[in-house]
């Protein structure tokens, strides 16, 4: 007994989609798929699993107690995939090296990262994102969150907000006031975990002036429409963030021009993973999901460390991130009944094909049935398996 | 507008709590920790309070069922939770140390190394002592910790102290300081994003009173 319990049970972390909720998801990865298509993003599949180095390349160092890790025959160290941007990346600068740029590709593929698991958050979870690389411009920029809103819009999700930053920004000032490298890491590690506490603490004790002080004090509150730019301008007295801020009102254009600056709120505290990001950055945050189901960002080194310099951009979403905010916010899943309920008589199998073949290649969902039935038995089943019509060939 | 939803822990950081959001206008009808009701709403300011156990807070608004919330730096560092800490609200104050029976004192803080430690912070000790290089076995107790060397259960203890009446009473003496707390106004990561504007204009109010009075 105990022995069939363990049989049963799944790995930590991982998770079974009953036909009802792979239906959704897969509702949702052909939307996207439309999509990306439609924006002339191609897609890519690249391999479950890589080698371990690979995918540690850049900041991926900081991953490595998140992978899942396995050795090859050789005993070669492999991990897999944690996200796609890396896979794609070794990709870009491989085998799709004589491409002309800009290079634009997409994906919807599963990853693995060990994490301590809640609804929405699992070790096993499945990506939907692009990546335009070879272009370092605003359009670039625009038009990937720009893609990043319309996937959410055609999933169908209702609220949702993306919060744009610029990291150059905090990268500046905190070089105009000629802070160490120790020190920047830590004011950085402050505003993006929103310490405010730590941060007013690391402040006070820099050798700097009261005006540098209340500037570092400032930045995770610098959040809001377009008065926060403004006022993140008054704070930026050196080129470097305003070049950044340049940037982002540059971006910010655009995004009117896509008609979709409605959801977009200027967030400069945000950083995401700043040791991997150099420019933009963006997190799309929902109402009752405790974590961004969409991120991204300009990462302009990741390519050079694969031995091929181009500059690039990308989103990825979280597909079961996307349900559960769906879910939670009521938004409308398609409907997925069977349309006709095939049953037949005794000696009618070889008539109820040949119907089932007509009304398929018709485009109705058709479920035949397994065996010979009265037509009472079939009506029965017919509601018992909650398909919309009964067609019986007696 | 929407509801703010604060948890405010009951105890002995509520009722400077409770005060210092009245005076940023913050408050409604019957907030005491001593109400049956669990959720207290005040309709015309949009703000909803839940008094909740102290190691709850934290919990609370990690998951979102509250936005903002006030607790102590020991227990919010000892849940490991992931919420932005906002505000450093000054009360409260403690530190968390680790003391042994005076009799018994031994010469350095390492010779202390694989005893028992008795606290309700096991994750704080822990991570103290893992920092001196130090093994420990941990004995989690729910409360009155002075008890565990007294009657044998461990050789120390980690605890919080505020004025140190009652480590004395029961003959222990601190012998290392690991870290100093005071209560924290904390929020949910989404809610300080998506409220920014309602918990933002409170932090900057929060900021002022809080600065004025911890001045001498």
């Amino acid at each position: 007994m105990k022995k069939n319990n363990a049989l049963l049970k799944i790995p930590y972390g991982t998770r079974d989609f009953l036909p009802e909720e792979a239906a959704a998801k897969r509702i949702i990865e052909e939307k996207l798929a439309e999509l990306f298509s439609a924006w002339g993003y191609d897609e890519v599949v690249t391999p479950t699993m890589e080698y371990l180095d690979t995918l540690t390349m850049g900041s991926g160092g900081n991953q490595t107690e998140h992978l899942f890790k396995l050795f090859d025959r050789h005993n070669s160290s492999l991990a897999l995939r944690h996200e796609m941007t890396t896979p794609i990346a070794r990709l870009v600068s491989g085998r799709l090296k004589e491409q002309p740029s800009p290079v634009k590709l997409a994906y919807l593929s599963s990853a693995f990262r060990y994490e301590e698991a809640q609804a929405g958050r699992q070790c096993e979870f499945h990506q939907g994102g692009v990546e335009l690389m070879g272009s370092g411009s605003a359009a670039a920029d625009a038009e990937v969150i720009a893609l990043a809103i319309e996937s959410l819009r055609a999933a169908g999700l209702k609220n949702f907000r993306l919060f744009l930053g610029q990291v150059e920004f905090v990268s500046g000032i905190m070089e105009q006031y000629q802070l160490s490298d120790k020190q920047k890491k830590e004011v950085k590690t402050c505003v993006e975990g929103r310490d405010l506490v730590g941060l007013n603490h690391l402040a006070d004790g820099l050798e700097a002036t009261d005006a540098a002080k209340e500037a570092i004090k400032k930045i995770p509150l610098l959040c809001g429409v377009e008065e926060t730019l403004q006022a993140a301008y008054a704070i930026a007295l050196n080129p470097q963030s305003r070049r950044a801020l340049d940037n982002l009102s540059e971006i910010y254009e655009l995004l009117q021009a896509y008609d979709v600056a409605q959801y977009v709120v200027f967030d400069l505290g945000l950083l995401r993973d700043f040791s991997y990001y150099t420019g933009m950055v963006f997190e799309v945050y929902t109402e009752g999901l405790g974590y961004p189901l969409c991120g991204g960002g300009r990462y302009d080194h990741l390519l050079a460390d694969f031995g091929h310099p181009a500059s690039a951009t990308g989103f990825a979403l979280g597909i079961e991130r996307l349900l559960l905010a769906m879910e939670r916010q009521g938004c409308e899943m398609a409907p997925q009944a069977t349309d006709v309920y095939l049953g037949y008589g005794v000696s009618s199998l070889t008539a109820a094909i040949k119907e089932a073949k007509r009304r398929r290649a018709a485009g109705q969902k058709v479920e035949l049935a397994t065996m010979p039935q009265t037509q009472e038995d079939a009506a029965k089943k017919q509601q018992e398996r909650g398909c919309r019509e009964l067609v019986y060939i007696p | 507008m929407e509801y703010l939803t604060v948890a405010l822990p009951k105890g002995k950081l509520f009722k400077p709590s409770a005060e210092l959001l009245e005076k940023i206008g913050y408050t409604a009808d019957g907030l005491s920790d001593k109400s049956r009701k669990l959720i207290i709403t005040n309709e015309e300011k949009k703000v909803r309070f839940i008094i909740t156990k102290t190691a709850d807070v934290p919990t609370y608004v990690e998951y979102g069922a509250a936005d903002i919330g006030v607790i102590g730096k020991d227990v919010l560092t000892e849940s490991g939770k992931d919420v932005y800490e906002l505000l450093d609200l000054g009360f409260g104050k403690c530190h968390l140390m680790m003391a042994v029976p005076k009799e018994q004192k031994r010469a350095k803080l390492t010779d202390y190394a694989y005893t028992r430690v008795a606290t309700k912070f096991p994750h704080i000790a822990e991570e103290f002592f893992t920092r001196q290089g130090m093994q420990m076995e941990y004995i989690n107790l729910g409360g009155s910790i002075e008890l565990g060397p007294v009657v044998g259960l461990s050789e120390s203890i980690v605890d919080i102290v505020e004025t140190g009446t009652t480590l004395k009473e029961n003959g222990l003496e601190e012998i290392a300081y690991i870290m100093d707390a005071t209560a924290r106004l904390i929020a949910n990561r989404v809610s300080f994003k998506l409220k920014f504007a309602r918990i933002g204009n409170m932090v900057t109010a929060l900021s002022k009173l809080v600065g004025k009075e911890g001045q001498p």
